[in-house]
């Protein structure tokens, strides 16, 4: 075990954020998908903070990942208020049934 | 800032102010008030602009100079910084004045017009949400009329494509108008994608995003042979023409130029007020305005291209407003083919007299717009000419209004005087600077400028003399080509097509107003309005002052002077306009004369006409096909390739599932019920489910499916991590 | 292994803990036999915190269970705010529990439990959308892995602030990012409204 550097906390960013894509990809569950984005949100901020204190940019990395928190509970609030609607019209949270928009 | 700016900038936030209180509390305003609020607001801005105006003309230019402050820096994008100012010149104080006073007379208008047509939809008045509209328009056409910078010019220019949009789906609940507003924005997005691209361009190969900043580092750019602005692009056309026409690609879209015109006809389905503002007056030729402005940024090959787009449309649009039966999209037809000339003044170098056409035409344009609002209005929204008829007798001045818009739209006057209309000065300002850039020899540049002896009429206002793009004031760039003969065709299409517009737009006023009346139920209902009269009665005088004395030398005053070699300057355009006079002088009267006989007796001889040109009229009826072959070559080929797939599946995909189901029957005779059931059935379930998902997967590219989009999102962004890496080595 | 040398072990590493003091807590200091341990503890915590988060996350994708996803969100959340506390980010982890654990998540745990006639419903992706989306996802991350392989980050570690650094974030958030704070309440304020307001539509 070597020291740890901000190689690493990136690696472990870009498996969080694969992660959340791919969540977001295969799962026909809409708060499976909003799952997905929270990790997806989650990565960004690990890298954030990493950079905030391995590359010595102050306070920053963490201001921005402190927004970057707030936005995802005002999203995850408004996702799931749609979410509802959603379920209340189609009686299904099965993102694939709502394909209105199609082709 | 100076007063002046300020004065600007509070007239352009004043309907913004009138917005925010329609959309928060116009329900309760009510129907009539909400109205006024939009009018007393943009009536304000209209005032304030009028002192400016006033106070510009007594100015001499060492205090307009002053009257101009340095812009405010907003921001630092990587190293080029964004600055915010008002672009106070004659031009805007011109154009502002324009815009607020049509605007003004529009919104009186649309409280009489709204009053009954805002249908109620789920037990709620629209009324107030028109209004607001209106004054969001209002607030983001001023702002970009005096943006400064590039970046500005473009979120304004959005601004007003959202308005558009909304106020053409203002009917949201009928299928067609909320169409022809998808239409429209969906049109308008690829010519501001072209636009956005030429941004990019301006931010990597100049670093100067205001006008006057990108201007001088263009000049300079092309001055320097080694510039990267002047390495070859694609097609042959160097980085410096690909950057103006990217520009121009907005201008297209907005202003509605071949071969992005699809959409403005479809526009008419928003209520008539609104075409009359948007889609005739204001928001349309805010595409020949931004030329104007990045003028100084477009190469002599990318003027060509601006002149054939024009040529192009301004003949388009004059044909197929020929058979038009609508009364709207007769006007729109020849918004677009007025739109034309202008683009085309723009692109043979005619700045001041393009500009000129443009602020005449929103006069006599709205007038006839609101004309036809009245029109329709009192007829209960009876829009075919073909039904109408007789009517000055019941709307007499409607009639006589809507006569002076026809006179002054077929450029009417006494040729060799100064008596005449708008397009009397204006549009035969175009046709003369495109006459001598075809017929010029090439010698102006050195004709010494200011000779010019003040001439008669309007003419005389041109001292700064006329200037045009014969030699851009960059050294080395193309001289040779730039300074060659136009082709002919540049000025011979455009003359023909003066002698269709006054044509056309009497058929429509004839059939309108004169003859018999052809259907008495529409004749019996008729009536004006008494709040609606107004307006027209305003812009009516608008159109025959505005011709004569306003706007064109506070617009001469702004040409490029610094950066243009003076080719044409007052004088020689008077005698060229003089040679013009038997060529285009009398083409109103002969279209006129031409139009009355073909209706004066009704619409029998013109059918007959029509019978006999069948493969003619039909193409003009379907507008050239524009929409049908855009349709074909857009949505189907996304048909086509769902086509493709669904072959696939039927053919091959069935094909082996066929092939096993009759080797199954073959089976079946062999084997007993088990092995049938199990394995062969179990197979031939299999390979349907295949199918399925293969079609699926592959005729699926718009399912509406979130999931698949970001999927194909992901994979993008995966393709280009890919590539930078194997870029980066 | 039996019960008194595992005993052992945790006293061990509880010991080890308390010499070295929390990581996180450490001034500058001189080199010394503290500093070399303070490293190995960086990574111990380090791997143990990146793997649960890495586990969580991987559990997240595989699980077909809407409730199982939310609490393998959970996992991995924690732990993150764990990484948070590494990173010397005190406030910013105590911000991830509070406001994802006890806000988010439990939102989402609503939304599951409201539509819960198909809480218990597995809606499968198609086989060919997972081998698509497993493709596209390895792809992307053996990008990313390779783009960061390829700088040395060795370099540059900051110095350990002394001090918790919550005083920094909040003299930051109200001068440097004043306008994004308050913007950022005000955006909370609209969405607590539309929130409300697109919920409760449709229900008259």
């Amino acid at each position: 075990m070597g020291s740890i550097t901000l190689m690493h906390y990136l690696v472990l960013g870009a498996l969080l954020f694969c992660c959340g894509l791919l969540t977001m990809v295969v799962k026909r569950n809409a708060v499976g998908i909003l799952i997905g984005v929270e990790l997806v949100l989650n990565a960004a901020n690990v890298n954030l903070v990493a950079f905030g204190r391995y590359r010595g940019a102050g306070i920053d990395g963490q201001a921005a990942a402190l927004f970057v928190i707030v936005l995802a509970a005002a999203e995850a609030a408004v996702a799931i208020a749609i979410f509802m609607n959603f379920y209340r019209h189609l009686t299904t949270v099965d993102v694939d049934r709502g394909d209105l928009l199609r082709g | 800032m100076s007063s002046l700016e300020l004065m600007l900038l509070a007239a352009t936030v004043i309907p913004l102010g009138s917005f925010l209180l329609l959309a928060l509390a116009g329900a309760r305003l009510g129907k009539p008030l909400a109205g006024w609020v939009a009018t007393a607001a943009i009536a304000a801005s209209c005032v304030l602009s009028g002192l400016v105006v006033v106070r510009w003309q007594g100015m001499d230019a060492a205090a307009r100079a002053a009257a101009r402050s340095a812009p405010v820096p907003w921001t630092v994008l990587g190293d080029v910084p964004l600055e915010v100012g008002v672009n106070l010149d004659g031009l805007t104080v011109a154009v502002f004045f324009m815009v607020t006073f049509v605007s003004t007379w529009i919104h009186v208008f649309s409280i009489g017009y709204m009053a009954g047509h805002s249908d109620e939809i789920d037990g709620r008045s629209k009324f107030h949400r028109f209004f607001a509209f209106l004054s969001l328009f209002c607030f983001s056409m001023l702002g970009l009329v005096i943006a400064d910078s590039l970046v500005l010019t473009f979120v304004f220019w959005e601004l007003v494509g959202l308005c558009s949009y909304l106020l053409i789906g203002f009917y949201f609940h009928k299928p067609s108008a909320s169409a022809a507003a998808i239409k429209a924005f969906v049109v308008n997005r690829v010519g501001d994608m072209g636009f956005i691209l030429g941004l990019g361009m301006v931010f990597w190969f100049l670093g100067d995003l205001s006008l006057a900043g990108a201007a001088r580092r263009f000049a300079e750019a092309c001055g320097d042979p080694g510039s990267a602005l002047r390495q070859a692009g694609p097609l042959g056309l160097d980085m410096a023409t690909w950057l103006g026409l990217l520009l121009f690609c907005g201008a297209v879209g907005k202003s509605a130029q071949f071969p992005l015109h699809v959409w403005l006809p479809d526009a008419m389905e928003g209520p008539t007020p609104v075409s009359a503002l948007i889609h005739a007056a204001t928001m349309v030729a805010a595409g020949v305005y931004l030329v104007a402005r990045i003028f100084v940024l477009l190469t002599p090959q990318a003027l060509l291209v601006v002149a054939g787009a024009g040529c192009i449309t301004l003949t388009l649009g004059a044909l197929v407003a020929v058979v038009q039966t609508d009364i709207k999209k007769v006007l729109a037809y020849s918004t677009i083919s007025q739109l034309g000339y202008m683009m085309l003044g723009m692109g043979v170098g005619a700045w001041i007299g393009a500009l000129f056409h443009l602020l005449t035409h929103a006069f006599f344009k709205a007038l006839m717009f609101l004309g036809s609002g009245q029109v329709i209005e009192g007829c209960h929204h009876e829009q075919d000419i073909r039904r109408m008829g007789g009517l000055w007798r019941r709307m007499p001045v409607t009639c006589a209004t809507f006569l002076i818009g026809v006179l002054a739209i077929a450029g009417a006057g006494i040729p060799g005087t100064s008596v005449g209309l708008g397009g009397f000065f204006s549009k035969d300002e175009i046709l003369a600077v495109a006459y001598s850039r075809v017929y010029g020899d090439g010698t102006h540049g050195a004709r010494p400028h200011g000779s010019a002896a003040p001439a008669a009429g309007p003419w005389a206002m041109t001292e700064t003399g006329h200037r045009s793009a014969l030699t851009h004031a960059v050294p080395g760039v193309e001289h040779a080509q730039a300074s060659a003969p136009l082709p002919a065709l540049l000025f011979w299409v455009p003359v023909i097509v003066a002698y269709i517009t006054p044509f056309y737009m009497m058929r429509c006023w004839w059939l309108t107003f004169m003859g018999r009346p052809r259907d008495d139920h529409v004749h019996a209902h008729a009536r004006e309005s008494a709040l609606m009269v107004v307006p027209l009665v305003v812009l009516a005088a608008g159109t025959l002052v505005c011709g004569l004395v306003l706007f064109r030398p506070l617009v001469a005053e702004v040409a490029p002077a610094g950066l243009l070699a003076p080719t044409v300057d007052g004088h020689e355009l008077h005698e060229v306009h003089h040679a013009l006079m038997p060529i285009v002088g009398g083409a109103f009267v002969v279209g006129f004369a031409v139009a009355i006989a073909l209706y004066a007796r009704g619409l029998s001889l013109a059918a007959a006409i029509a019978r006999r040109l069948r493969p003619l009229h039909r193409l003009l009826e379907h507008k050239f096909y524009f929409d049908e072959l855009y349709g074909l070559v857009l949505v189907g080929g996304t048909h086509l390739l769902k086509g493709l797939c669904d072959l696939f599946d039927r053919i091959v995909v069935d094909g082996i599932v066929d092939a096993l189901s009759a080797s199954t029957v073959r089976l079946a005779r062999f084997s007993g019920r088990d092995l049938d059931e199990r394995v062969v059935d179990g197979a031939v379930n299999g390979v349907g489910r295949t199918t399925w998902e293969l079609g699926g997967a592959a005729g699926s590219l718009q399912t509406g499916r979130i999931r698949l989009y970001i999927l194909l999102a992901a994979g993008g962004v995966t393709a280009m991590v890919w590539l930078a890496l194997a870029a980066g080595g | 292994m039996t019960g008194s040398n595992r005993l052992s072990i945790v006293a061990a590493v509880l010991v080890w803990l308390a010499r070295a003091g929390p990581v996180w807590a450490r001034g500058p200091r001189g080199p010394g036999p503290a500093d070399w341990i303070g490293i190995e503890l960086e990574a111990v915590m380090f791997y143990l915190l990146g793997g649960l988060a890495a586990v969580c996350a991987v559990g997240c994708v595989l699980s077909s269970r809407v409730v199982r996803m939310a609490l393998f969100l959970f996992g991995a959340l924690g732990a993150v705010a764990g990484l948070y506390l590494l990173l010397h980010a005190n406030f910013l982890a105590a911000i991830q529990l509070i406001v994802y654990a006890g806000g988010t998540l439990v939102v989402i745990i609503f939304g599951i439990m409201l539509s819960s006639a198909s809480a218990a419903a597995r809606y499968r992706a198609r086989p060919a959308e997972k081998a698509a989306g497993a493709a596209v996802g390895l792809l992307l991350l053996a990008g990313l892995v390779t783009a960061v392989g390829r700088i040395d980050w060795s370099e540059g570690i900051a110095a350990a602030p002394s001090a918790p650094t919550v005083d920094g974030l909040g003299r930051a958030l109200l001068t440097t990012y004043l306008v994004p704070f308050e913007l950022s309440s005000v955006l909370l304020l609209a969405v607590m409204i539309g929130a409300a307001w697109l919920a409760g539509s449709g229900r008259k």
